[in-house]
């Protein structure tokens, strides 16, 4: 399988009145090789941009960032990255299977295997009866499946994921996070996640990583001492781990202030 | 809209009810009542034209018929001309000279469109000749035309091309900057070649502002042709027309009106209705939440 590994990521951005903005400042960790790596960090951190950066949407002014992969050299072909935004961003003119092979055209995934992924991608968000639908005629839980869906039909090496349950109202997000777990434990997905929320981090990450608020660096990184399939929200030692890393969180936060 | 099976599948996931409520908004809401909406509505616009006419039939008992002949014997030179296909001649004329005027105004306004939309430079170089052309009345292109080239058919076909072309490339630069640059962002992501990038996700955007584009210039397109046929030439339906004045003849003129005006509507709410439809089909339909 492979990981993404981050070596000391600097990133700045130039502000309006001409400054500097440093946004990654050293940022250097591994994500796990199989199942879901959280990026957790409060919001503005730099998250979303180190996300941009993995996935060459972006430059790093210093260090770099690599997928590394046991099946493929690495430098030889680009590596091969899905990606899941927080806002669906489908080609609202183009039926849902049409969206993903979008993605499966790009990818230069070859046209034989297209009726297999797509049957099984959409079969597995539970999307397959509206593959002939268009998406403005679903609903935004469905529209975020079918993103979740195109960035796992081209079969990534890493699926990048971008606080895609944000933007869902509670009951549908917290569907779908289920379903995601579910999907990247079956498929042995390994996936990079970035979010601000410390509860989704420890429900979804197998490895936690915590960033500082901006500039971002390491805070901590922790592994999920449950399995993923193992995460009641209602477990009183679950409550426990996540009450434990709201507070290094809370700290991080005040330490800023 | 939604079947069965994907009717099946949502109450599975839970997802029925708000799907459903979208499935129905975008279906047209169940006829109630009696006549039915769509009878009511169609009955309305016939009985609007049907008392446009009979205003017009008053109006003929009251004045002289050289100056408002009455509607009967109107609509019977309007057969005749049709029925001796002389209206199909003269209007196939008029047709060709805005379809190719048209023709030629699409197929440079929209490269350059594009190109004003995303290069800055060009943007402020082309937008005082562009702006300029708007503001310049098509008649006074279809004087200037015939002017320099003479009565020849490319007058006519630049006159036309000349004063809708501000405007096609005014909606297609505007398009173009408002591109949604998410959608670009995720074909990055998905590396989608320059090719899928402009067919899949620019083009598809631009429809919407191409299409009002072209409303709006096939309407003026019309009147600038019969301009110039009105200057000297010898056929088209600007020639008929100015023949009718000629020999003060208003219902010929009244007759040549009408059924230009006719196919027109048919072009216009036909012909763009339809390729609007067929082009917009992923967009559910707003009218179904009128009242």
């Amino acid at each position: 399988m492979a990981y993404v590994h981050v070596e000391r990521a600097v990133k700045s951005f130039l502000r309006e009145d001409g400054r500097e903005m440093l946004v990654l400042d050293g940022v250097s960790f591994d994500t796990r090789e199989y199942g879901i790596t959280c990026l957790l960090g409060p919001s503005g951190c730099g998250k979303s941009t180190l996300l941009n950066v993995i996935s060459g949407l972006e430059r790093l002014e210093r260090g770099y960032v690599e997928v590394v992969s046991n099946h493929r050299e690495s430098g030889m072909r680009p590596p091969q990255l899905g990606y899941v935004f927080q806002d669906p961003r489908l080609l609202n003119w183009k039926t849902v299977e049409g969206n993903l092979i979008f993605a499966l055209r790009g990818m230069k995934v070859s046209e034989a295997e297209w009726e297999e992924r797509l049957h099984k991608y959409l079969e597995l968000v539970g999307l397959f009866e509206f593959r002939k639908q268009y998406p403005l005629y679903l609903s935004g839980g469905m529209r975020q499946r079918v993103g979740l869906a195109r960035g796992l039909v081209i079969e990534p090496e890493v699926l990048l994921m971008d606080e895609p349950y944000s933007k869902l109202d509670q009951l549908t997000a917290r569907k779908l996070r289920e379903d995601t777990l579910a999907i990247c434990a079956r498929l042995r997905q390994t996936a990079l996640l970035v979010t601000h929320d410390v509860e989704e981090a420890v429900y979804m990450g197998d490895r936690i990583v915590m960033l500082s608020s901006r500039p971002a660096r390491i805070a901590e990184i922790l592994e999920n001492p449950f399995p993923p399939l193992e995460r009641d929200l209602d477990d009183v030692r679950f409550i426990q781990f996540k009450k434990k890393l709201l507070q290094t969180v809370l700290k991080l936060v005040n330490q800023e202030v | 809209m939604i079947t069965g099976d994907q009717e099946k599948a949502l109450n599975i996931s839970g997802e029925t009810e708000s799907a459903a409520r979208e499935s129905a908004a975008a279906r047209p809401p169940a006829k109630r009542g009696f006549p039915s909406e769509a009878l009511q509505d169609i009955a309305l616009r016939v009985g609007s034209i049907v008392t446009l006419v009979l205003v017009w039939w008053l109006l003929s008992l009251l004045f002289p018929p050289t100056l408002i002949p009455n509607p009967w014997e109107t609509f019977a030179e309007v057969g005749t001309i049709i029925g001796t296909g002389h209206f199909f001649v003269e209007m196939g004329n008029t047709l060709r000279r805005v379809l190719v005027g048209f023709a030629f105004a699409m197929v440079v306004s929209i490269p350059m469109g594009i190109l004003m939309g995303t290069i800055r430079s060009l943007e402020s170089f082309f937008e005082p000749p562009v702006i300029l052309g708007l503001t310049m009345p098509g008649l006074i292109w279809a004087v200037l035309m015939i002017m320099f080239f003479g009565l020849t058919e490319t007058s006519a076909y630049a006159a036309v091309s000349i004063t809708i072309f501000p405007m096609l490339a005014i909606s297609i630069w505007q398009g173009t900057k408002s591109i949604d640059k998410d959608l670009i962002d995720m074909s990055k992501v998905f590396h989608a070649s320059p090719w899928s990038k402009v067919v899949d996700v620019i083009l598809p955007q631009l429809v919407s502002h191409i299409l009002a584009a072209i409303r709006y210039g096939l309407g003026l397109a019309w009147k600038v042709v019969v301009v110039v046929e009105m200057f000297g030439f010898s056929n088209g339906v600007g020639y008929q027309v100015v023949r009718g004045f000629n020999i003060f003849s208003m219902k010929s003129v009244l007759a040549w009106a009408i059924t230009f005006l006719v196919v027109m509507i048919v072009i216009e709410f036909g012909f763009i209705g339809w390729l609007e439809r067929t082009l917009t089909h992923w967009r559910p339909r707003i009218e179904a939440w009128r009242r």
